[in-house]
């Protein structure tokens, strides 16, 4: 068994081979682009640069790149164009008799593309033929895949194994097609640039430009990756939409799903949640803010040089550490602190707490998490406050917290702010502490030594374990993850916004 | 003209020394700033000190407010006494100390609140006011005498970071004298203006002579001869020569301040 799955990776690896060896002819060319186009530009001028517009180097880096460039960003956009082509032309071929009850075309065709690649796998480890694979009727393919280590749940149908065989034939030509046409490309970059190799062409200037083409597509990636996540995001949380209402997932005060299979309606309130992780972020900023902003003022202010260097980076490890180490010190430490002082036989004994989770347990932890945040930004803005405006406060004859207090700070609040709601949307984003010391109990209540959950916490338990991605209670994550991210996105915009106007102000 | 000035020198050589500084030596770290400067500053006139960058004559004016002990290399020996008393005695209250000396810095540097809390600001921490309406009349007479009243008395709310530079110096003048100081430090308090506010601020700083002893330090020696009525050069952190402004700059006694002041140094 572990034989036939490693084979049927090493069958895959096959399939990708191919893409490893586009890639590297692609590279291969553009590193013998450089060193003819450097040697022709430099036999041009019989071996003299200075008779060159740009140094020989450049002509070399011109071919270079017009080999690789177009041609890797025509593989990339194959690889992405190809499977929809042919999942769409495929999936026309499924007739809409051959869907089942309770099934659905996207599970249909994710059969068919397991059929496709066990066949695949068959063919590369030499179980069978491509004649026989082409031959096999749906009787015999389970077993014959079962070989291989492809494992199918249901039986194929006659209507699955037509559509695998098509997929196959057109992810084959695809492939062949795909090698033609990028290793095409890159020839004719390659030639294109070489021709233009004369000591008059501006090589310099195209490589500068092509530097800046480079710079581009690395700031559209990340931006587009952005865009990719909100749509994901939008897309599932309409659906979730379309099974509950959206009057009943916000107003609802109540969150208590039932997972399908069991029966019963959900209740998918987001409040209880919004709850909690309001009242968790309040208490973890009521934990950060001053304890951070005082680090700061004694930092930049107060320390000398030789402290500064030593308790600054010290600060800063706090912000090193796992957030999920800080959740096992919840549990373990703080919880159980909290419990022993405000639980039932406490040391204040007023019975105000339950368990070791809580809204106070995570609130504390989280605050110390925040900590670093809040003051190693606070100090880079106190920094950022001009010299002259101490030395004015000070020459006035304040004292040095007179100074902080009635100069310092209110020019450095806006920056001030604009730390403070960065590390809120930290706060609110913030997951593994609060799964371990908040507790998993959804709940409205005021009492902070109670258990509680958060947004994110919940999203985790509804999407771990035996969940169904088209069940309510498995979508209502993504409208979940949504809200999160709107809110969030709402205090960083105001957070940047501060931040910009304060700037503003000493420039 | 002439006769005016004759009397003002008159007037000024008679009035008392304000202060006194005797064998003042300024280290920062390894470096030796100031060697062994003594020099007396007569109360009610003007004093520039002059010289080439880096000469030291900035540093020993922060020794005369103890500026100069926020900056934590920087260590001063010597006597410096403003009215005889020693100012660098351990019973002496730097931060009392700077509210009776005031300082002008450089670059005008009003802080980000508005212009009527900026000039509050020292009165306000030193509790010279007893009432809301006693520091508005403070604020008032401090912003009269910056001559900057008629401009910004419409818009005393208004931020102070919104002055012209000009402006804001003038502000910054008013602020200083807000605290009701004796002695007025000014580091080049012109370097950062046009000339038309320079002219502006170097009549301010002649009629402020009156009521304060004013110590200015300049890189133009126009402006020494235009606004002082004594002159100190400063040279490589030696006092070169100190003496009336009319007679160093027609008659300096030194050669190095004869170089300095014909553009031959500095």
């Amino acid at each position: 068994m572990i034989r036939q799955v490693r084979v049927a990776q090493s069958g895959m690896a096959g399939d990708q081979m191919s893409n490893a060896m586009i890639l590297l002819i692609v590279l291969g060319l553009g590193a013998v682009g450089y060193f003819l186009g450097r040697r022709r530009a430099l036999a041009k001028v019989g071996g003299d640069p200075r008779g060159l517009h740009s140094l020989p180097r450049y002509y070399g880096a011109n071919v270079a790149m017009n080999a690789v460039v177009p041609a890797l960003v025509l593989l990339v956009g194959w690889l992405i164009i190809q499977p929809i082509v042919i999942n769409s032309a495929v999936s026309g071929m499924i007739p809409e008799s051959a869907v089942s009850e309770g099934s659905s075309i996207s599970l249909l065709m994710s059969d068919v593309r397991r059929v496709a690649d066990g066949l695949d796998a068959a063919v590369s480890q030499g179980v069978m033929t491509e004649a026989e694979a082409l031959r096999l009727d749906e009787d015999a393919v389970k077993e014959a895949l079962a070989g291989v280590g492809v494992a199918l749940g249901a039986d194929v149908t006659a209507e699955t194994l037509a559509a695998a065989q098509r997929y196959r034939e057109m992810a084959g030509t695809g492939n062949v097609l795909k090698a033609i046409v990028i290793i095409g490309a890159a020839l004719i970059g390659f030639a294109v640039a070489f021709g233009r190799t004369t000591p008059d062409f501006r090589a310099r200037n195209v490589v500068e430009r092509g530097v800046m083409m480079v710079l581009i597509a690395a700031a559209s990636i990340a931006i587009l990756t952005t865009l990719g996540i909100v749509l994901s995001l939008i897309f599932n949380t309409v659906e979730f939409f379309r099974l509950y209402p959206a009057s009943q997932f916000f107003f609802s005060l109540s969150w208590n799903p039932s997972f399908s299979g069991r029966g019963g309606g959900s209740e998918l309130g987001i409040l209880p949640l919004l709850w909690g992780t309001l009242y968790i972020s309040f208490i973890a900023l009521l934990v950060a803010v001053p304890i951070g902003l005082f680090a700061a003022i004694y930092l930049s202010e107060y320390a000398s040089k030789s402290v500064r260097s030593v308790a600054k980076p010290l600060l800063e490890l706090l912000a090193g550490i796992p957030t999920i180490v800080y959740g096992l010190f919840a549990l373990l430490t703080v919880g159980p602190l909290l419990v022993q002082v405000f639980g039932d036989d406490g040391a204040l004994g007023v019975d105000w707490m339950q368990g070791g989770t809580a809204v106070m347990t995570a609130g504390l932890v989280m605050g110390i998490m925040l900590i670093p945040f809040v003051s190693s930004l606070s100090d880079d803005i106190i920094n950022a406050v001009p010299q002259a405006m101490r030395d004015g406060s000070l020459g006035l004859g304040a004292t040095h917290s007179e100074t902080v207090r009635q100069v310092i700070l209110p020019a450095a609040l806006p920056g001030i702010v604009g730390a403070i709601l960065l590390a809120a949307s930290r706060a609110i984003g913030e997951t593994m502490i609060v799964v371990l010391g908040a507790g998993a109990a959804a709940r409205l209540s005021m009492n902070p030594f109670d258990a509680m959950t958060t947004v994110t916490a919940k999203i985790v338990s509804q999407l771990t374990g035996d969940s169904d991605f088209a069940s309510p209670e498995a979508l209502v994550a993504f409208a979940l993850g949504i809200s999160l991210f709107v809110i969030t996105l709402g205090l960083n915009v105001i957070a940047m916004m501060i931040v910009r106007k304060y700037r503003e102000q000493y420039e | 003209m002439e006769d005016m000035i004759q009397m003002d020198r008159a007037m000024s050589t008679q009035q008392d020394i304000k202060i006194r500084a005797n064998g003042v030596q300024v280290y920062y770290g390894e470096n030796h700033a100031i060697k062994d400067v003594s020099v007396e500053i007569q109360d009610k006139t003007v004093t520039a000190f002059i010289g080439p960058s880096g000469c030291g004559k900035s540093t020993f004016l922060r020794c005369i407010n103890r500026m100069n002990d926020t900056i934590d290399i920087c260590r001063v020996t010597g006597d410096i006494r403003i009215d005889d008393e020693d100012i660098y005695d351990p019973r002496v209250d730097p931060v009392q100390l700077r509210a009776k000396v005031g300082m002008v810095f450089q670059k005008p540097n009003p802080f980000p609140k508005s212009i009527y809390d900026n000039v509050a600001y020292g009165p306000k921490i030193h509790g010279l006011a007893a009432s809301k309406a006693d520091l508005d009349e403070i604020v008032e007479k401090a912003l009269r005498r910056g001559a900057i009243w008629d401009e910004v008395k419409d818009r005393l709310h208004a931020p102070g970071t919104g002055l012209s530079g000009g402006q804001q110096q003038r502000l910054c003048i008013a602020r200083a004298i807000a605290t009701e100081p004796e002695v007025l430090l000014m580091d080049e308090p012109c370097s950062a203006l046009d000339p038309i506010a320079t002219a502006q601020v170097e009549e301010l700083i002649d009629e402020l002579r009156q009521n304060y002893s004013v110590v200015i330090v300049t890189h133009s020696m126009q402006q020494a001869a235009r606004v002082s009525q004594r002159t100190a050069f400063f040279h490589l952190g030696n006092l070169v020569e100190y003496a009336d402004t009319d007679k160093i700059f027609t008659n300096p006694e030194d050669p190095r301040t004869e170089s300095y002041i014909s553009g031959r140094i500095g």
